[in-house]
């Protein structure tokens, strides 16, 4: 049995079991969980050490979120982690859980629940796999949920209703959509009060100086990051498509740890000693299609593209100051290139293209996230205009029956084409 | 003239600019403008605000950051320099002091930038003055149209067609608050903008606000005799509500889903028609048909289903005995083909046009047929005629060539709730027919060939032009037609039974309606829903008695 078909084997098991017995589901789920966790599943050579070890910290993230409920804080990505991973509790979002899921092939019993629960079809698959592992059972519920309006409006969808229907205690923290010293003071308040509800529901006590400690570790992370990104252009680190995926979750939901520290720094030490190649650059919008086919015959194991880097990850990684932890939290909030208007992604984008060296730039637009779509045809128009081609992927990163694979693997194929010959 | 689209913005303030405000909320006619500006997959207000925004010219325009669609809107308009004055008010999410005195420092901003905009000087007095006491509601029995704004056409149509009086209480339609503006007139301007501020939070929360708890306060009005609960394709805010209201109210609700174009009237109308009826308690339309005269001493009637792909007569005695039946292709307009299939039905009893007494028509094309007394929607015939087919009937699953329906009714054959499909082929005798045509078999082999399958295979696409290329590259694997055609059954099976699981389905039962013929779909649907369905010979004639039947009640 080759690897997809044990994939697809175990999707088929979790299935079964969602349907007949949620708890014996999730115990299926964490099983599985450790034994990617332990490498025998998913070994692959073929991935930086970095990478290797981000997935498995990911992976234990979730089994953490599974079996410890009780510990677990079920969160909008773009919520600063810090305060709750210094408090000993883990939190999960929506995204990564969903991914997850999705990456073992488990997600459409989790979707078709969604809809029979009520969730619009046009919401986006992520949110929906999510609301269905929770409707199901299968996703215990968390201690605390905390959420925020930034980035998304699928989350000011999600949350309310399932803050409401399963009475967990919770706190939401607005983001103004202005870009303002002003704002960071007013979000930089909210913050305040989030820590003491963190403490109150955990029991936990958080002290300026633990998160002092976690903000310069989140400090450290961001600048090996932002180191990183320099090697991008001339070498190339072996990475399959979820490589930046978990950067994504180690840029937010493990932000302030020190996995998510260690990662970072291996991952500069693995970009340092890593030789160049050919492969076409690209800079990636948003989401990752990991789940499709196509994306990953292009782009996992092959010297023929390459993510350099993926705006979900390099918006977490700021210059911030540690010393003042709230002021840098709200910082990361309100400066985030998700917040306000389109024009601060494109500009970033643009420099990152750059700076990378990129032949392209794709805009993966995932089926139902507005914010994205919304703007593609103006990232297209900024991106191309500053030189770089510019593909709007349409696609579902979530919930594959959204898209046509055929049709992804023709214009992806056809892009990779047109860059090559640009060359 | 300033327009807006949201009833949280400060239209009392351009008062003091001597300037009137309008609500921009008209329905487009296309999406080409705004599609090519964005992307296809938004909202249809958001493209239709864009449409108007970017093809007319909308001098001055307040917008609000209520969603991402929002976002992204003022972004192209703002990229098109089309508005000569273009704001984002930056609404909050919550009611809260310090929410409050954010959104108050925003107005003075948005005061003070319009000034500066336009030159002219705020007057005070005059904007204090722009505050309307609220009239108090009426209370007497209403419908309400709850959920996402409907657009002006729209709510027309409902209200013409309700037996009651209409109260729209969508998103910004149900702008109320009240403020105290003597106090407000010695403040500082600071604080009279939060004051403002606070009253505007006040108003009762729109679904964005994300306030479930309150908004459940909706439907506990004793007056509320029945909700039409509107929302936008591609909108997520109102999805859950509606699914939770549904849960919890016991009164008559329609959902309609439109994508806030002039499209699809039709079917619209069909479906707020359909629940009119049930509200008022029977089939009596307001659409009655000035009456033709009728030989008084002949005893038969008929009823004319005229559907997108066939037009079925029935004719029927007095004692309910079905006397000729014809189901012909519509073809060449419905009224063409129900004067033709009609005049078949009575050859075939030897009757002629003057022994009907009463012709009642339904279907699709019920209102394009001359002849004929009356008409239902198809929803309420079928639902009679499934009870006569069966008086154990109480879930009708129909499944169509243009639409799927499935309707719950009660012993005596009443309509108690029901849904369609949305506009899409899944789930649709259509569907089946192109997947037929991409895999070069007939409807007759497509309806047998699945039985036999042995590998479950799952067609994971519900849109048709997704499913059609699944299906060729399947076959390019070399997968077994019956295979194929049996993830094909599966894939119906499982969009209808997602309908069937939204009307709290209960035993009995019965499956009307072509596809009732196709034995694969039929066993699928059973094995999904884990029961039997009553299919009988009459299957597909279950609209035309049920409307043979209404006709026998006015005969
Ligand atoms: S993919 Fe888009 S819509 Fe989905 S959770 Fe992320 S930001 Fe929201
Ligand atoms: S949903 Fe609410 S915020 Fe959005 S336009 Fe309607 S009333 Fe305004
Ligand atoms: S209809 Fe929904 S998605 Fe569209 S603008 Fe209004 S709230 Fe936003």
């Amino acid at each position: 049995m080759d690897r997809e078909e044990q994939v697809e084997k175990f999707g088929q098991l979790i299935q079964k079991a969602v349907l007949e017995d949620p708890v014996k589901a999730r115990k299926i789920l964490i099983n599985a969980c450790r034994i990617q966790q332990a490498g025998s599943v998913l070994p692959s050579s073929k991935v930086s050490p970095s990478h290797r070890y981000a997935s498995r910290q990911i992976t234990a993230t979730m089994v953490d979120a599974l079996s410890s409920p009780e510990k677990s804080a079920m969160v909008s990505i773009f919520i600063p982690s810090e305060p709750l991973n210094v408090a000993g509790i883990t939190p999960f979002s929506v995204e990564a859980l969903s991914g997850f899921l999705g990456g073992v092939h488990a997600e459409q019993v989790f979707l078709d629940a969604a809809e029979e629960d009520g969730a619009s079809k046009t919401l986006c698959s992520f949110h929906r796999i999510f609301h269905g592992a929770m409707g199901s059972g299968v996703v215990p519920n968390p201690k605390m949920l905390i959420y925020t309006n930034l980035a998304c409006d699928a989350n000011m969808t999600s949350f309310p209703y399932l803050i409401n229907r399963f009475k967990i205690p919770s706190f939401f923290v607005e983001v103004p959509y202005e870009r303002s010293e002003d704002a960071v003071q007013h979000v930089a308040g909210q913050l305040r009060e989030m820590v003491t509800f963190i403490s109150d529901v955990s029991g936990k006590k958080i002290t300026d100086n633990m998160l002092q400690e976690a903000m310069q570790r989140s400090h450290r992370t961001s600048e090996y990051y932002l180191e990183h990104l320099k090697y991008q252009a001339d070498h190339a680190m072996k990475s399959d498509i979820a490589s930046e995926l978990y950067a994504v979750f180690t840029g937010h939901i493990m932000m302030g740890t020190k996995k998510a520290e260690t990662y970072a720094r291996r991952m500069l030490s693995d970009i340092k000693k890593a030789k160049g190649n050919d492969a076409i650059r690209l800079v990636w919008l948003h989401m990752i299609p990991f789940l499709q086919p196509s994306a990953n015959k292009y782009l996992s194991f092959t010297d023929r593209a390459r993510i350099v880097a993926c705006d979900l990850v390099y918006d977490s990684m700021m210059h911030i100051d540690p010393t003042n932890p709230y002021e840098a939290m709200a910082h990361r909030m309100v400066y985030s290139c998700y917040n306000g208007d389109y024009k601060l992604r494109a500009q970033r984008a643009q420099q990152v293209a750059e700076q990378t060296k990129a032949d392209g730039i794709v805009v993966f637009a995932h089926w139902g996230c507005k914010g994205t779509l919304g703007a593609s045809a103006l990232f297209k128009r900024d991106f191309e205009e500053a030189g770089y081609p510019t593909l709007i992927l349409d696609g579902d990163g979530g919930d594959p029956a959204n898209c046509s694979d055929g049709q992804m693997a023709t214009r992806f194929g056809a892009y990779l084409e047109m860059l090559e010959d640009r060359r | 003239m300033i327009k807006y689209v949201c009833k949280y913005t400060p239209v009392e303030l351009f008062s003091g600019f001597s300037q009137e405000c309008s609500l921009l909320d008209e329905v487009a006619d296309n999406f080409e403008v705004s599609e090519r500006a964005s992307h296809i997959n938004l909202c249809g207000f958001g493209k239709a605000l864009m449409e108007s925004t970017l093809s007319e010219d909308t001098q001055e325009l307040i917008l609000i950051n209520c969603c991402d669609t929002m976002n992204r809107a003022y972004d192209v308009i703002d990229d098109t320099k089309a508005c000569d004055f273009l704001f984002m008010l930056d609404l909050p999410h919550q009611n809260s002091d310090s929410a409050a005195q954010e959104l108050g420092k925003r107005l003075l901003r948005l005061k003070n930038e319009y000034a500066a905009s336009s030159g002219i000087p705020f007057d005070k007095e005059a904007f204090l003055n722009a505050f309307a006491p609220t009239a108090p509601s009426e209370s007497e029995p209403y419908v309400g149209i709850l959920g996402v704004r409907v657009g002006k056409q729209l709510e027309e149509t409902i209200s013409s067609l309700m037996p009651l009086p209409v109260r729209n209480l969508t998103c910004v339609s149900n702008r109320e608050f009240t403020c105290d503006t003597k106090a407000m007139a010695d403040m500082s301007e600071e604080d009279m903008f939060t004051a403002y501020a606070v009253a505007l939070l006040s108003q009762f929360p729109c679904g964005r606000m994300g306030m479930p708890e309150i908004r459940c306060k909706l439907f506990d009005d004793k007056n509320l005799k029945g909700i039409i609960y509107h929302s936008i394709k591609f909108c997520d805010y109102y999805e859950f509500e509606y699914v939770g209201f549904k849960r919890d109210t016991t009164l008559p609700i329609l959902k309609l889903e439109t994508d806030y174009t002039r499209q699809s009237e039709g079917q619209l109308r069909t479906r707020i028609q359909a629940f009119a009826e049930t509200l008022s308690g029977a089939a009596d339309t307001n659409q009655v048909v000035a009456k033709v005269p009728t030989p008084a001493n002949t005893s038969y009637v008929a009823g004319i289903d005229s559907g997108s792909a066939s037009t079925d007569v029935v004719i029927m005695d007095t004692a309910e005995n079905i006397i000729s039946t014809v189901i012909a292709p519509t073809g060449g307009g419905a009224n063409n083909s129900a004067e033709q299939a009609l005049s078949d039905a009575l050859s075939k009893a030897a009757l002629s046009r003057s022994d009907i007494r009463v012709i009642v028509k339904t279907g699709y094309g019920r209102d394009y047929i001359a002849d004929g007394d009356d008409s239902v929607t198809e929803i309420t015939c079928h639902a009679a005629g499934a009870h006569f087919l069966s008086a154990q009937a109480r879930t009708v699953i129909d499944i169509g060539g243009q639409d799927s329906k499935v309707i719950r009714i009660d012993e005596t054959g009443a309509v108690q709730n029901f849904v369609m499909n949305d506009k899409c082929a899944a789930g649709t005798g259509r569907f089946l027919e192109m997947m037929a045509r991409a895999l070069g078999l007939t409807l007759e082999q497509i309806s047998e060939i699945g039985l036999d399958w042995e590998e479950d295979i799952t067609i994971s696409s519900m849109c048709t032009v997704f499913a059609e290329s699944e299906v060729v590259s399947l076959v390019a694997q070399n997968k077994a037609l019956e295979d194929i055609v049996h993830g094909l059954n599966s894939s119906v099976a499982s969009k209808v039974g997602g309908l069937v699981n939204r009307v709290s389905p209960q035993e009995g039962y019965i499956m009307t309606g072509g596809v009732a013929k196709n034995r694969g779909v039929v066993k699928a649907l059973e094995d999904k829903l884990e029961t039997n369905l009553y299919i009988c010979e009459h299957a597909q004639l279950c609209g035309a008695i049920g409307a043979a039947l209404f006709a026998l009640e006015r005969a």
